[in-house]
C-alpha cells in the first residue's frame, strides 16, 4: 500500500517538467534515428533503374576526358554551355584557365569571363613585372567543370536530398527540392557549383543531362573545335572515350582529396589546382 | 488513479502532434523521394526533359542547302553553323512557325533569334594566336599586320569577312 506522501512528491511542476525532459529525450533520439534512417538510403540510383533510354542503368556509366594538350583556349564550350543550358552573366558551368608560366618559376592563371570570349594575345601586359622583364617560357589552356565524382562531398552535405547521382554516374541538383543553403557551393573543392541568382538553387554542370540522354554529345564538346573535350560510355570497351582512356596516361584534380573524378585529365601539370 | 486524466491528456496531445507531423510530412515529401536513393526520383526524367537549344548541323541545311553545301565542300567544317551563330533553336521556331509572337523578347533583341555576328570577333575566338595555344590551327599573330600582309588596308571597321568568306574561308578577290 503506497503512503498519501509518495503521491504528493508527484507534484503537478515535476509532472510536467518530467513530461518535458521525457519529450526533449524523445526528440533528440528521434530526430537522431531519422536521420541515420535517412543517411542509409544510398544517394546513388541503384541498378534497379531504369535509365531514360531503357535498358539497365549499369549498361551505361559516362566519362569525361579533357585534352588539355589540344585546347586552343578559344572559349567555344563556355559559350555553347551558357547558351545550352541559360546560364546567367558571370556564372560559368564550365570555363577556361590560361596558365602562363615564367623562368622565375612564378605562374599566372587568368580565366576573363571564364574564357566566354576567347583570350587575348595581351603578351606585353603579361611580362613578368618591369625589373624582370621576361617573357613566359611555357603556357596552355585547361577546361573545367564538374569532376562528377563517385564519392561527392557536395551530395553527402546537401540537407533536403536535393542533389543526387543518377545510375550513369551523373551528379544533378533538383530544383524543386534545392533550398538554395549553399552548403554544396562550399563543399565542391574543384568551385564547380554556383548558386543561380535567377533561380536561387544551385546549379552546376550537368553533362547536358538533357542532351545525352536523347544521344546527342554535350554542348562543349560538340563545339570543340580542338577535340580536346571526349565524352561517352566507359563501359563500352569500343567507345572514342574508352579507346582514349586505354591508350593515354590520364589523372584527375586533387587526387589527394579522394573524391575519384569521373572527369579525367591529359597533360595536367603539377601546378594546375 | 489520481493522475489518470493528467496521462489521457498528454497522450492525446502526443497523438495529436504524432497526426500534425505526419499529416506535413505527407505534404512536404514527395511521393517518390527515396524510392530510388535520397532524392526525387522523377527528379531524373526532369533533368532528361528539356530541349537542347543547339540543334545541330542538319537542322540548318533544309533551309540554308546553299550555304551548308558551301559550308561542308570547304575547308571550315570543324567549327559549325552554331559555334558562330549560337543556338538555332528559336531561330528555327521562329523561322519555321512564324511565331513571333510566342517569343516577342527574344525577337526585339535579336530579329533573328541568333546571336548576331560581326564577322571579326567570331574568327578571333579560335585564330588568333596566343603565348599558350598549341600550335595545330593556322592563326595569325595580329589583325593590322594580317590584313596589311595580304594586301587590305586596315581601319577600325575592318572584318575578316571583307576578305574571308566565313563558310569557307576563301578569299574574296
Ligand atoms: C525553317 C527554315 C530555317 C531553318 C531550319 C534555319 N533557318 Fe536560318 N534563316 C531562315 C530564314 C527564313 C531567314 C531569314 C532570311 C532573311 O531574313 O533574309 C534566316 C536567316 C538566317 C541567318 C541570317 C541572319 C541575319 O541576321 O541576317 C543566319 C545566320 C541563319 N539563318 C542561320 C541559321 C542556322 C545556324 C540554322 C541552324 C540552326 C538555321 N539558320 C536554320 C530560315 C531557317
Ligand atoms: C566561322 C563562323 C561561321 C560558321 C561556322 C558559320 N557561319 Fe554563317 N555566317 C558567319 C558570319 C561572320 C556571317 C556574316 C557574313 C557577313 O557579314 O558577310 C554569316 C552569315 C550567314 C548567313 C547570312 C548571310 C549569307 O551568307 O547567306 C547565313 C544564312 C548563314 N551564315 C548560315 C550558316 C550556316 C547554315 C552555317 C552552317 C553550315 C554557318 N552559317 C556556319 C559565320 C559563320
Ligand atoms: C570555332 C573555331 C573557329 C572559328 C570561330 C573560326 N575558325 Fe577558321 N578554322 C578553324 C579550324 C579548326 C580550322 C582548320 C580547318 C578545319 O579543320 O576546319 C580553320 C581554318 C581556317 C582557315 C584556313 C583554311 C585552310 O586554308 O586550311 C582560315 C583562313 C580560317 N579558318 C578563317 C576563319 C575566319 C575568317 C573566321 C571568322 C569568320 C574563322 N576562321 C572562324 C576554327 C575556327
Ligand atoms: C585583306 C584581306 C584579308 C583580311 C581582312 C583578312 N585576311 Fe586572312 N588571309 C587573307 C589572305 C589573302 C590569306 C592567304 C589565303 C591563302 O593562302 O589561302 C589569308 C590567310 C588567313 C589564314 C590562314 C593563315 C595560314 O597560316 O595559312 C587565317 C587563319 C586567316 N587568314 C585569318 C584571318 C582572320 C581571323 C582575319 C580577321 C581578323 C583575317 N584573316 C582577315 C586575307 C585577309
Amino acid at each position: 500500500m503506497t503512503s498519501p506522501a509518495d503521491h504528493e512528491e508527484l507534484t503537478r511542476r515535476a509532472f510536467l517538467e518530467k513530461c518535458a525532459e521525457a519529450g526533449a529525450h524523445t526528440f533528440l533520439f528521434g530526430s537522431l534515428f531519422v536521420t541515420t534512417a535517412m543517411m542509409r538510403l544510398p544517394q546513388e540510383a541503384t541498378s534497379r533503374t531504369v535509365g531514360p533510354r531503357g535498358g539497365t542503368a549499369k549498361e551505361v556509366i559516362y566519362g569525361f576526358v579533357v585534352d588539355t594538350t589540344k585546347c586552343i583556349g578559344c572559349g567555344s564550350c563556355v559559350r555553347a554551355c551558357k547558351a545550352e543550358n541559360n546560364v546567367p552573366d558571370g556564372y560559368n558551368r564550365t570555363w577556361v584557365e590560361q596558365y602562363t608560366f615564367f623562368p622565375n618559376g612564378e605562374v599566372i592563371v587568368n580565366s576573363p569571363n571564364g574564357g566566354e570570349n576567347g583570350f587575348e594575345d595581351d603578351l606585353p601586359e603579361r611580362n613578368m613585372p618591369e625589373e624582370i622583364g621576361q617573357l613566359p617560357v611555357r603556357g596552355f589552356f585547361v577546361p573545367k567543370l564538374c569532376n562528377h565524382c563517385i564519392d561527392t562531398p557536395c551530395i553527402q552535405v546537401c540537407p533536403v536530398g536535393a542533389s543526387y547521382k543518377t545510375a550513369e554516374g551523373v551528379v544533378l541538383v533538383d530544383p524543386q527540392r534545392c533550398v538554395g543553403c549553399g552548403y554544396c557551393v562550399q563543399a565542391c573543392p574543384f568551385g564547380s557549383r554556383f548558386l543561380n541568382p535567377e533561380t536561387n538553387t544551385a546549379d552546376k554542370c550537368t553533362w547536358c543531362y538533357h542532351r545525352i540522354t536523347k544521344g546527342l554529345k554535350p554542348a562543349c564538346v560538340e563545339y570543340c573545335p580542338a577535340k580536346a573535350r571526349i565524352f561517352g560510355n566507359v563501359n563500352d570497351p569500343y567507345s572514342e572515350i574508352s579507346q582514349i582512356l586505354a591508350t593515354n596516361r590520364v589523372q584527375v584534380l586533387k587526387s589527394y582529396l579522394g573524391t575519384r573524378p569521373r572527369t579525367r585529365y591529359i597533360g595536367l601539370d603539377s601546378e594546375v589546382i | 488513479m489520481r493522475h489518470a486524466k493528467h496521462f489521457v491528456r498528454l497522450f492525446a496531445l502526443l497523438a495529436v502532434v504524432l497526426i500534425a507531423f505526419l499529416a506535413v510530412r505527407a505534404q512536404v515529401v514527395p511521393k517518390d523521394f527515396g524510392t530510388l536513393g535520397r532524392f526525387r526520383a522523377s527528379a531524373i526524367k526532369e533533368a532528361a526533359m528539356r530541349e537542347p537549344r543547339h540543334l545541330g548541323n542538319e537542322a540548318c541545311s533544309d533551309c540554308h542547302a546553299k550555304v551548308n553545301d558551301a559550308w561542308a565542300a570547304g575547308k571550315h567544317h570543324t567549327p559549325q553553323c552554331e559555334n558562330c551563330h549560337g543556338p538555332g533553336l528559336l531561330h528555327v521556331k521562329v523561322m519555321s512557325e512564324d511565331s513571333v509572337a510566342a517569343y516577342p523578347d527574344r525577337i526585339k533583341a535579336f530579329p533573328k533569334a541568333l546571336r548576331p555576328t560581326t564577322g571579326t570577333q567570331e574568327c578571333l575566338w579560335c585564330h588568333l594566336k596566343t603565348f599558350e595555344r598549341p600550335s595545330a590551327l593556322k592563326s595569325i599573330k595580329n589583325v593590322e599586320r594580317h590584313t596589311i600582309e595580304k594586301g587590305g588596308t586596315f581601319t577600325a571597321a575592318s572584318k575578316c569577312t571583307d576578305c574571308h568568306n566565313p563558310h569557307t574561308t576563301v578569299v574574296k578577290q
